[in-house]
């Protein structure tokens, strides 16, 4: 059962050549498969999901971190699983780097990518503000070619309310 | 990137990283070698792709090849079709062989009358309504099995659960032998079709009988799914040119008068000339050649699973069963009414002996005209329903002799299934005998037809006796009205069963001895395998402990060579007592070999075994019976193995390897290893 609400299938709305899906093992990774999967349906195009094993200065960048590395084979065979489901097939690549989000813009320029997907699971610091990360935003302001976000459903408990005037029972 | 068989990787490389677009940034692409074979299902779980199930070798490649060729890419078992059937899809799926089975039981019911003269031919139409109603009986009866065993109710299945394995053992076998025979006969009689059209064929029946039998093996081979759609369409246009085939007849012969007496002199020379002389025993065996109609009846109610499930799946094949009846009884019936009215009885080429005509080929030449396109399309549309039902036993024999195999009374092999999702080896298995029993028989229908239906009639009465047991066992709602039915139909089938078995003797009498004796054979393979799995038991409150019993190392050595090496290094890794054996006829060759392992691998004893018969097998065997004659101690053979690139370089070497191995397997507390030495290693 996936953990969101079926989307309407529809003819897609864009003509894509080779869409890379940004996958962090989150929440929010099946959003981003099932969004690739209608991107290219109908079209001869390419999907390819990236996760990004982020390497920290302790260890040298090309030091084999992530190839016996059991989460980060399971984010990508579990993508791929998930966009077989859906009738898709999905090319996958485990890359090391320093910063995600820059990895991933590098990686979709070199793949002449025309989107990238990514998804956003909601957070929110401490309980408090909504916590974007900083992978969204680099890629925001830094991919060529356009980005799509698919953000989680939102807690109800975190939901804002309604305007006053909206509320029932709300009196004038 | 390697796999599994390939040589070991050389130790990876650090990659090289990819610079970004901005200053400073850096990625490395991390090969995952292991993805292109297994994908990672969860904690110590891993599901191999099919990468990891192709064959390594060039000669293991190209023999892939060609099977995918011949049969299709290998299906994955999730790829296995769950598709439910309409009432409209599972009457055409299920009801071929039953149907089809209207194509020649009028022939069959004529065959047998027309040797005691016209007259007696007059008794067709009696006889075919008298199959009928048992139909009705028979049918009404598997509604019932239907509705009690919605997982799918087949004799077996019925006998098992009821009356016991020895019931369900015969019901089984009955079953196996008829599917055979339903392969068989309808593929000749298709084959007759064909024959009856185009008579220039005709020389050629077994040979066109075999190779239809081959391609539809070959089909289910490559896992021929009965889709609806290619199945609904011969079983429809058969059933609607049939039918249209006996309204034109009967309206012909109600309003326009037409028809006609028996051709004079009768093909089949009459034994009798009157009615009065007509006895019982003649109009049994017409019957009983007839009751080959009711084959296949029993197929919805084997399977009730692949039905709809609304409003329930039980209910919808009921109601399949029952307008599958209808039209088995309207089609036999009608077929058999204009048949006899028009005269028409079977004709056999004078001069081979061989169907010149069938029954129904000569009702359709008389109404769709000879020559007609009409005549022809039916003709075709005859043929392929019959291959069709040949096809469902494709289905059916298989899938019960994995059940067999599941419950240990076949071979385990059975219960695999192959590349494309089929049972395999029980395809083969009945292409190669129907195929057989093609050549055995001619091809001829008729010569066939005495062995065929004894199997249905018994596995028919045992579900039906099984479910008197299972109403009065359950006593459901209405549970005595049903048990009557069902007992109803026990009797009947019972009665029929001897009846068939007596009226198509001696030839049913074979069927008599094979269905015991395959019984016999499924006992003797379950016995085999509660023995075995007795004495494999480990108890589920035993506790393993550690190996406690002391192990010898023995290494056959023809001299000093780095496989041979490669051996004593794993046995010393194993165990202090390590013993090289050397067996020559030459002493002072022998020495000379023993020196040298002296100077290069200090420590290992060698022992010379000089066999002045140059024999190296039984020597070396003796040595180990004569040496090693305490129980409590494990003799571990360390046999080194140069393993070559090239499919020849197995005839060249590892010769005696082969037959010290083959000397050595079984033999008690002894354990073969084989150590491989790969050239370039």
């Amino acid at each position: 059962m996936l953990p969101f609400a079926p989307m309407p299938d529809s003819q897609p709305a864009v003509t894509v050549k080779r869409v890379v899906l940004g996958l962090s093992g989150g929440s929010a990774d099946p959003l981003v498969v099932r969004l690739g999967c209608q991107l290219v349906r109908g079209q001869r195009a390419e999907l390819i999901g990236v996760h990004v094993v982020e390497v920290d200065w302790s260890h040298d960048l090309s030091e084999d971190i992530s190839s016996g590395n059991e989460l980060a084979a399971a984010i990508l065979d579990h993508a791929e699983g998930a966009a077989e489901d859906f009738g898709a097939t999905l090319q996958t690549s485990l890359l090391q780097a320093r910063h995600p989000g820059a990895a991933l813009v590098d990686e979709a320029v070199a793949l002449g990518a025309d989107i990238i997907v990514l998804g956003l699971p909601y957070r929110t610091r401490f309980g408090g503000d909504f916590a974007i990360g900083r992978t969204v935003p680099y890629v925001f302001q830094n991919a060529p070619c356009r980005v799509l976000v698919a953000r989680e459903q939102m807690p109800v408990e975190n939901r804002p309310l309604a305007p006053l005037g909206d509320r029932v029972g709300a009196s004038a | 990137m390697n796999g599994p068989g390939d040589p070991p990787r050389d130790p990876p490389q650090r990659p090289a990283g990819l610079i970004g677009r901005k200053p400073g940034d850096r990625r490395v692409r991390v090969d995952r070698p292991r993805a292109a074979y297994f994908r990672y299902e969860g904690p110590g779980v891993l599901v191999a792709r099919a990468k990891a199930s192709e064959p390594t070798t060039p000669l293991g490649k190209t023999l892939a090849r060609i099977r995918r060729g011949l049969l299709g890419r290998p299906l994955a078992s999730e790829e296995e079709i769950g598709e439910r059937l309409s009432k409209r899809k599972a009457l055409a799926i299920f009801s071929s062989d039953a149907i089809s089975s209207s194509a020649y039981a009028t022939e069959e019911i004529l065959r047998v009358l027309v040797l005691a003269g016209a007259a007696a031919l007059t008794f067709s139409l009696g006889i075919a309504i008298a199959i009928a109603i048992m139909l009705a009986v028979v049918s009404t009866s598997y509604r019932q099995i239907g509705y009690a065993y919605p997982n799918g109710g087949g004799a077996y299945a019925v006998g098992k659960a009821n009356l016991g394995r020895y019931a369900a053992l015969i019901a089984a076998a009955a079953l196996l032998v008829d599917y055979i025979m339903t392969v068989a006969v309808s593929t000749s009689s298709g084959v007759e079709q064909i024959t009856s059209a185009l008579p220039s064929l005709s020389p050629f029946n077994i040979e066109i009988g075999v190779l239809a039998v081959g391609i539809i093996t070959l089909g289910n081979l490559r896992g021929i799914r009965e889709s609806g759609n290619l199945f609904a369409i011969p079983t429809y246009l058969f059933v609607g040119s049939a039918l249209l085939m006996v309204v034109l007849g009967v309206v012909r012969i109600v309003f326009q008068g037409a028809g006609g007496p028996p051709p004079n002199p009768l093909p089949a020379a009459p034994v009798h000339d009157t009615v009065a002389t007509v006895g019982v025993l003649l109009l049994l065996r017409a019957f009983a050649a007839g009751s080959v109609a009711l084959t296949g009846t029993e197929a919805i109610a084997n399977g009730v699973t692949a039905f709809k499930p609304r409003p329930s799946e039980a209910h919808n094949a009921a109601q399949t069963l029952t307008a599958m009846a209808v039209l088995l009884a309207v089609l036999f019936v009608g077929i058999t009414f204009v048949a006899h009215h028009f005269g028409v009885v079977a004709v056999d080429d004078p001069a081979t002996g061989k169907v010149q005509q069938t029954v129904v080929a000569q009702v359709a030449s008389l109404v769709y005209g000879p020559d007609s396109p009409g005549f022809y399309l039916f003709q075709v549309f005859t043929a392929l329903i019959l291959f069709l039902a040949a096809n469902t036993s494709f289905n059916a024999f298989p899938r019960l002799a994995a059940i067999l195999a599941q419950d240990g009374y076949m071979p385990r092999h059975f219960a695999f299934r192959g590349d494309r999702l089929a049972f395999t080896l029980g395809i083969l298995l009945l292409g190669g005998i129907s195929a057989g029993v093609l050549l055995l028989f001619r091809g001829e229908t008729t010569a066939l037809i005495p062995l065929y239906s004894v199997g249905v009639f018994v596995s028919f009465t045992i579900s039906q006796g099984g479910m008197v047991r299972h109403w009065r066992a359950t006593r459901e709602a209405g549970w005595r009205k049903r048990m009557g039915i069902n007992a109803v139909g026990c009797a009947l089938t019972g009665v029929v069963s001897v009846v068939v078995l007596v009226a198509k003797s001696p030839e049913s009498l074979l069927v008599a001895v094979i269905i015991p004796t395959l019984v016999a054979l499924m006992l003797f393979i379950h016995h085999e395998y509660e023995s075995q799995a007795q004495e494999l038991e480990v108890r589920p409150d035993a506790v393993i402990g550690p190996p406690h019993r002391e192990e010898r190392v023995v290494i056959p050595v023809p001299g000093l060579t780095r496989a041979v090496v490669t051996a004593v290094n794993f046995g010393r890794s194993i165990s202090d007592n390590v013993v090289c054996v050397h067996i020559t006829d030459d002493l002072e060759a022998g020495e000379r070999v023993r020196a040298r392992f002296e100077r290069q691998l200090p420590g290992v004893p060698v022992v010379i075994v000089e066999s002045p018969f140059r024999s190296l097998v039984n020597p070396f065997v003796a040595y180990l019976d004569v040496t090693y004659t305490d129980p409590s101690v494990v003799t571990i053979v360390v046999l080194p193995e140069y393993v070559g690139r090239h499919w020849w370089d197995r005839v060249l070497y590892n010769q005696v390897t082969n037959r010290l191995r083959q000397a050595l397997v079984g033999r008690p507390h002894t354990v073969i290893a084989t150590i491989p030495y790969r050239r370039g290693s």
